[in-house]
């Protein structure tokens, strides 16, 4: 295994993971993400996306393997201290935007800051400025529900990005948008990143989403490949040749 | 069948949810056929035993507002995937949802009657030395259809709420705006007023953002604006602008706080009215009664979304803002057994005041009739935080992804409820006081 260089910001080490109900997640996983990049990690569905950035994130414990952030080991520390590193270092993004839907917009996007302890009127200020770069600013007041789908999104990607967290995990945040609005939001929260030198891990399926990153990670089953073959065309010969089942 | 498995294999705080409300059905049940006893011991004193009667529609409101809460808590009842695949639909699961309620509710009829034939001697002699034989018509035969009728009330009453309340409804459709026409009959209408020679107007013809033929919702057309923007930097018309949508902080603030203070102080005023004349008219005084409760079960959603408006007044903190918010959200939820709980709490306190000292006249019967009334109100409030709860658990699960404290949610949850007794307390006490003060004069 080759040393990590030290720019590396997050790296895991032969990542295993086995959900509760005994179904694989990830078998042996090595990956290290380079401060202020975008990385991108793809597969299709069932892949391993999913639980592989909720490892790394500290959502999920991990129990085989290791994983570094700055130095620090983060599958040694217990759920409180990957708690207050969530709240205080990382920043998530869901599929679905949930907002908190009796808080408006405004307050959903300063409710990170506010939970770090920073005083009302400063996250208000960072949150309203935030929301005005990804163009929901007219919107800062209204209740969630009174905003379309890519809007809530581009709020969730605003709550995200806010508290300016070092590593920002994004799991499929265009995954149910349509194309105009998929590239909208991707191009505004790539920009961002890439201004502030936040690093991003985005999980994706979508070959399009992939180019906007410096570097992808392909997953398959749980682990890693560098090159992908799937029998796009159902061709009976060649199939055998072709097969990932090893 | 699928609804016994089902109700087999639910978790046991569901299962203890449903045994409350069998509880409360067997002391429904028991007042019911107690006041059966009576009649048949005083068969000369017919309107006697018909107040009787009408008082057990106490408890028996009581009792169908529980189930009606455990039966909408009851998650093994609610839409599912794994149900819904097999095309166990929102009907099937209603009608489940019912015969679970009628499964509960018979349990406890069934368990009153047996009490009942205990207390009477009819199964084993008499128990505690006959102290209930002249209450219960001990040495008279049980007529068979009376007592089935009353016992079947409760569970029909209970099955039928239920499957009423969760019969499946579409969710609502959209208010729909009425059809505007264009210039000469032409379908939809432009966003701005379109004025004469405005088309061909210098600028008002730009090349539109690439993809974005289709400019109907305003967001759409903000999106094409800033694309617009991103695109040519050119400053965009400013009719094409959408206006920022007002603010609605308050569309969701309920509208019965007004009804609710105009009926309580109509029903306190009836009763003062009728404390003045010597002989008290007992049909005045239950018009107040009932008025000021109904006015208090009125107001309570308003009053909820009051206490949580002021718990985040000022400038709240993380704390405040959601124990504030979250009460104001579920004003609805909460609100309406919160007002049950004040109306009943506020009677009793009026009723003990009356009888002057810790309730010494209060027979066996009517103990428990307002034992099965106040457990029942508050197991139907418990149910309503339940209920609440398991609306905001995806919400409180993004909240712990963000990386909230649970002891921030749990202080939250503890600020809401304290916050709420504060209000509500003295506000059942001054309204117990002002109904006992006429007639204790």
């Amino acid at each position: 295994m080759e040393a990590p260089p030290d720019n590396d910001v997050l790296w895991a080490r032969s990542l295993h993971f086995t959900h509760r109900d005994g179904s694989p997640g990830l078998a042996g996983i090595s990956l290290g993400v380079r401060q202020g990049e975008i990385l991108a990690v793809s597969g299709p569905r069932g892949s391993g996306k999913t639980t592989l950035l909720r490892c790394l994130s500290g959502l999920l414990p991990v129990r085989s393997g290791e994983v570094w952030f700055n130095s620090s080991p983060l599958h040694t520390l217990g759920p409180t201290a990957r708690e207050r590193l969530r709240r205080e270092r990382f920043a998530w993004i869901d599929p679905e935007p949930v907002l908190v839907p009796e808080l408006n917009v405004w307050e959903n996007a300063a409710l990170p800051l506010m939970l770090r302890g920073a005083g009302r009127r400063r996250a208000k200020v960072c949150a309203l400025e935030w929301l005005e770069r990804l163009d929901v600013g007219d919107r800062a007041r209204c209740r969630p529900r009174a905003l379309r789908h890519a809007e809530r999104q581009r709020v969730a990607i605003a709550r995200a990005l806010a508290p300016g967290p070092e590593i920002l995990f994004a799991d499929e945040p265009t995954a149910p948008l349509h194309h105009a609005d998929r590239t909208h939001v991707l191009r505004t929260l790539t920009t961002a990143a890439r201004s502030h030198g936040i690093t991003v891990v985005l999980a994706t399926h979508d070959p399009d989403t992939t180019a906007l990153a410096d570097r992808t990670v392909a997953l398959l089953d749980g682990r890693r490949v560098h090159t992908v073959h799937l029998p796009d065309v159902p061709d009976a010969e060649g199939r055998a040749a072709c097969s990932l089942s090893v | 069948m699928l609804a016994l498995r089902l109700t087999r294999a639910a978790r046991p705080a569901v299962q203890l949810r449903r045994l409350l409300v069998a509880a409360a059905s067997a002391g429904t049940g028991l007042l019911l056929l107690s006041s059966l006893g009576h009649a048949l011991a005083h068969p000369e004193a017919a309107d006697a035993a018909a107040l009787r009667l009408a008082w057990c529609a106490a408890p028996l409101a009581a009792t169908v507002y529980l189930a009606l809460a455990v039966a909408r808590t009851d998650p093994g009842t609610r839409p599912r995937p794994g149900l819904s695949a097999v095309g166990l639909g929102p009907a099937r699961l209603m009608a489940v949802s019912a015969l679970t309620t009628a499964l509960s509710c018979s349990l406890g009829s069934l368990l009153a009657l047996l009490i009942f034939l205990h207390l009477r001697g009819d199964l084993t002699g008499l128990p505690f030395d006959g102290a209930a034989a002249g209450l219960l018509a001990a040495g008279l035969p049980l007529p068979v259809p009376a007592a089935a009728t009353l016992l079947t009330v409760l569970p029909v009453t209970a099955t039928a709420a239920v499957a009423v309340a969760l019969r499946p409804r579409d969710p609502r459709p959209p208010v729909r705006v009425p059809r505007r026409f264009g210039r000469f009959g032409a379908a939809g209408g432009s966003a701005g007023k379109e004025t004469f020679g405005a088309y061909g107007r210098f600028g008002t013809r730009l090349p539109q953002a690439p993809g974005d033929g289709r400019t109907d919702a305003p967001g759409d057309r903000r999106t094409a604006t800033t694309a617009l923007l991103e695109t040519e930097g050119d400053p965009p018309a400013p009719e094409n602008a959408p206006e920022p949508p007002a603010p609605d902080t308050d569309a969701d603030s309920p509208a019965g706080l007004p009804w609710g203070v105009a009926l309580v102080t109509a029903g306190l005023a009836a009763q003062a009215y009728a404390g003045r004349s010597a002989p008290v008219p007992v049909l005045t005084v239950l018009l107040g009664w009932l008025l000021t409760g109904t006015g208090l079960v009125l107001a309570g959603p308003g009053l909820t979304h009051l206490c949580g408006r002021l718990l985040q007044a000022g400038r709240p903190g993380a704390l405040r803002l959601l124990a504030g918010r979250g009460l104001m959200a579920e004003a609805a939820r909460i609100g309406r057994p919160l007002g049950v709980v004040c109306a009943v709490a506020s009677a009793g306190c009026a009723l003990t005041a009356l009888s002057g000292g810790p309730a010494p006249a209060f027979g066996p019967l009517s103990a428990l009739g307002a034992l099965v009334v106040g457990g029942a109100t508050l197991a139907t409030l418990l149910t309503a935080a339940v209920e609440a709860r398991q609306y905001r658990a995806g919400h409180t699960a993004a909240l712990l992804r963000l990386g909230a404290r649970p002891t921030l949610l749990r202080g939250a949850a503890a600020l809401r409820a304290a916050v709420l007794p504060a209000l509500f307390g003295p506000l059942v006490l001054a309204i117990a006081a002002l109904s006992a003060l006429p007639l204790s004069r």
